[in-house]
């Protein structure tokens, strides 16, 4: 990890651990905003992290930005944490200036903006300040910046229990731009996938540390749990998808390869299943109680993993870049795929 | 233990690495070309002592050894290169595998000059091969529990025992023996001892074992009063354990751990098109994902072996990994050959034939070498579960 990823960490544990309690997470759950924590972001220009410097940003890097959402869902944080910051750095990256409070972020084909408008599932879309509009218009990302008071919102809740609401107009409102060459509509929904990918790992290393500890705090039989070989057995292959999906997030980080970055969604998506499956079962009963805390984690897996795109969705992609080469053509394409190190 | 802890840094590939990858390429170009390296229709390791040998005249094995030895001391990340393209490939390199991964380096760790002076040459020259002599019939997971006992005698060790699934003992010519040497009560992992055995041997018996894939790879070896000079002693008597733990990081993350079926998924792909279902394409999605993780992963526990450390939490996950993979993609390529009709009618016979061995031979991948439930006792271990 480099100094900046470092020094980024620490900047959102710090954050978290001062801003961020349990009754903040639970109250997400009734549509409230955590509003100190967002503040306290923003005053930290962590929403700016991904607007060039040249426009009054931080010019971070996606491994950096990964740096900030791994503590985010380690901490399981409510609210468009990933969305507002990617939302500035896409309106950047189209020339717009970055824009003040939250954003809602909506992936959308182009086709579906003619005439009367209905976003579906758009996260914290009714609360937010601002909805974004990207729209795959052959290829390239349009993207229409409006009010949030601009659309009528159907509320609606995801798995994790956070607002994902319909949003509807009778016409698109707002003023559009389109990213500059460099910014296709796939990159755009790429780099939401893969920062939603890093939640995910933070969600999910909170778990599996959470569930070896409370192995070694819960006793059955006359002796902890944690030394029960089936308990070893399920933490010991949860510890193999914990290592493969981080270390393959790193890398497809570095270079965001379209190769690494599906791979290292769908990557992590396995180790999600993995981790809410283990850590439930590791816990028994209690996990399943509302009140601990394992569940605010696992259900936050079970919704992010279908967002901007979905896991399946990058899998498919993922074939798609193999599935015409030759048998002789197959192990150069897996070597040169991008992962860090492969000279 | 938090999961923090449980993190790779990405590798710095030598520059070097690049052109050596190009060289181990156009080598197998030519290998192709020359028709001595045909798409297998089989799994596994192949044998051949002259694909060694010219492997050897490239100056491909003990890489990263002492040049004084023969070896060109280039790194551990060079010498993974080289592997994973000549196993990506399916090359035969049976023949000196285990003394270039394994024996070779135990002697450099912990074998006197002498014995490197007679051997590593010989394997760097693709002559002289090695086997492990680990396993005995009573002795599987639990190794420790060995029987096999080197007594002393005048000028050496007469050792007398019963060595078992031991990979090319009827093809190479030395054995590196785990046997006891003494018996220290209630000391368990003391008093064994890694002992050179010559195959050729007066009182050596080498039997076939025929695996259910109907290949002759294990032997049983049968040890009656054999005769090792005291020169055939690796290290110190009675640290045996602790070397042979050393090796079990070579042992266990490298590519061969993930690449076994490579070819079979290579064979799927050759034949699958863009036309195929969304379902086989997920499915084969989520196998390369494996796939690209277990290689990144890899080349990090290599870059570790390279800086001096000794990965075995993140080795034993490797392999854990590694070897379920390989089962999950015979299952995966038989699903999407299934669903797509892929073989029926003739079609694709070179993949019908190796989808039928790999499936035969898989349930060997999560046994050879250490079976992942002891696997998983070592990384529950490492992540403070016992």
């Amino acid at each position: 990890m480099s100094d900046n990823q470092q020094f980024f960490r620490d900047t959102a544990e710090r954050i978290l651990a001062d801003r961020l309690e349990q009754k903040h997470i639970v109250a997400a759950e009734s549509r409230v905003l955590p509003g100190e924590l967002f503040a306290t972001l923003a005053e930290n220009g962590i929403f700016l992290m991904l607007v060039p410097e040249e426009q009054g940003g931080i010019g971070a890097s996606v491994a950096e930005a990964l740096a900030i959402l791994k503590p985010a869902g380690s901490a399981a944080a409510p609210g468009p944490l990933l969305e507002t910051m990617l939302g500035n750095g896409l309106l950047a990256q189209a020339g717009v200036a970055p824009v003040e409070g939250t954003i809602a972020l909506a992936f959308v084909g182009a086709d579906e903006l003619a005439g009367a408008v209905t976003l579906h599932d758009v996260g914290w879309g009714g609360l937010a300040d601002h909805v974004l509009v990207v729209a795959d218009d052959a290829g390239r990302a349009r993207l229409t910046l409006s009010a949030g008071a601009d659309w009528l919102a159907t509320p609606g809740e995801g798995a994790a229990g956070e607002p994902s609401d319909r949003l509807s107009a009778p016409s698109l409102p707002g003023a559009s731009a389109v990213l500059d060459a460099a910014g296709s509509y796939a990159d755009a929904l790429r780099r939401a996938a893969l920062l939603r990918a890093g939640q995910q790992l933070g969600a999910i290393e909170w778990s599996f540390t959470r569930s070896i500890d409370y192995t070694g705090e819960r006793s059955q039989f006359g002796k902890p749990i944690a030394k029960f070989q089936v308990i070893q057995q399920m933490l010991a292959e949860l510890a193999g998808h914990v290592l493969a999906a981080s270390t393959l997030l790193d890398a497809a980080a570095v270079g965001l390869s379209e190769t690494l970055v599906a791979a290292a969604i769908s990557r992590v998506g396995d180790a999600a299943d993995s981790a809410i499956a283990i850590c439930h079962q590791v816990h028994g009963a209690i996990g399943y109680s509302k009140e601990y805390a394992l569940n605010y984690r696992t259900r936050r897996l079970m919704a992010w993993r279908a967002d901007f795109g979905g896991v399946e969705y990058w899998r498919g992609a993922l074939a798609r870049g193999f599935i015409t080469a030759t048998r002789e053509q197959f192990w150069p394409a897996v070597s040169d795929a991008g992962l860090q190190g492969a000279a | 233990m938090s999961a923090a802890n449980l993190r790779l840094d990405l590798p710095d590939m030598p520059e070097a690495a690049a052109q050596l990858r190009l060289d181990v390429r156009a080598f197998i170009d030519e290998e192709r070309k020359a028709g001595r390296l045909p798409p297998p229709e089989r799994v596994g390791l192949g044998f051949s002592q002259e694909m060694t040998k010219r492997i050897a005249a490239r100056g491909w094995i003990g890489l990263t050894w002492p040049k004084k030895y023969g070896g060109q001391e280039r790194s551990a990340l060079e010498r993974y290169v080289v592997t994973e393209e000549l196993l990506a490939a399916a090359v035969p390199v049976g023949a000196h595998w285990v003394a270039d991964r394994q024996s070779g380096p135990v002697l450099l760790k912990f074998g006197t000059e002498e014995q490197r002076q007679e051997y590593l040459p010989r394997i760097v020259a693709g002559e002289c091969g090695f086997c492990i002599g680990m396993s005995e019939p009573e002795s599987g997971s639990d190794l420790a529990s060995l029987k096999s006992r080197a007594q002393k005698v005048d000028g050496g060790w007469k050792i007398n025992g019963r060595k078992i699934w031991t990979t090319n003992a009827h093809r190479v010519h030395y054995m590196i023996a785990l046997v006891r040497t003494s018996v220290v009560e209630g000391a368990r992992h003391a008093g064994i001892s890694q002992l050179i055995i010559d195959l050729q041997a007066p009182g050596v018996t080498i039997s076939p074992i025929i695996s259910m894939a109907g290949e002759h790879d294990f032997n049983e070896v049968l040890l009656e009063d054999v005769f090792v000079p005291d020169k055939a002693l690796i290290g110190q008597e009675g640290n045996g354990w602790n070397q042979v733990s050393a090796e079990l990081a070579y042992e266990r993350s490298g590519p061969e751990r993930w690449l076994s079926s490579f070819r079979l998924i290579a064979e799927l792909i050759d034949v699958l098109g863009p036309d195929a279902r969304p379902s086989s394409q997920e499915e084969l999605g989520r196998l390369l994902s494996h796939l690209l993780a277990l290689r990144q992963l890899s080349m990090s526990v290599a870059s570790m072996i390279q800086q001096g450390q000794t990965p075995n939490l993140e080795a034993a996950i490797v392999k854990d990994l590694g070897t379920k993979f390989e089962q999950e993609a015979v299952r995966v390529v038989r699903n999407i050959v299934s669903a797509e009709n892929l073989t029926a009618h003739g079609r694709a016979d070179r993949l019908k034939a190796l989808l039928i061995h790999a499936q035969q031979y898989s349930p060997a991948f999560t046994i050879r070498g250490g079976t992942n439930e002891i696997l998983r006792g070592i990384i529950a271990k490492g992540i403070g579960l016992r």
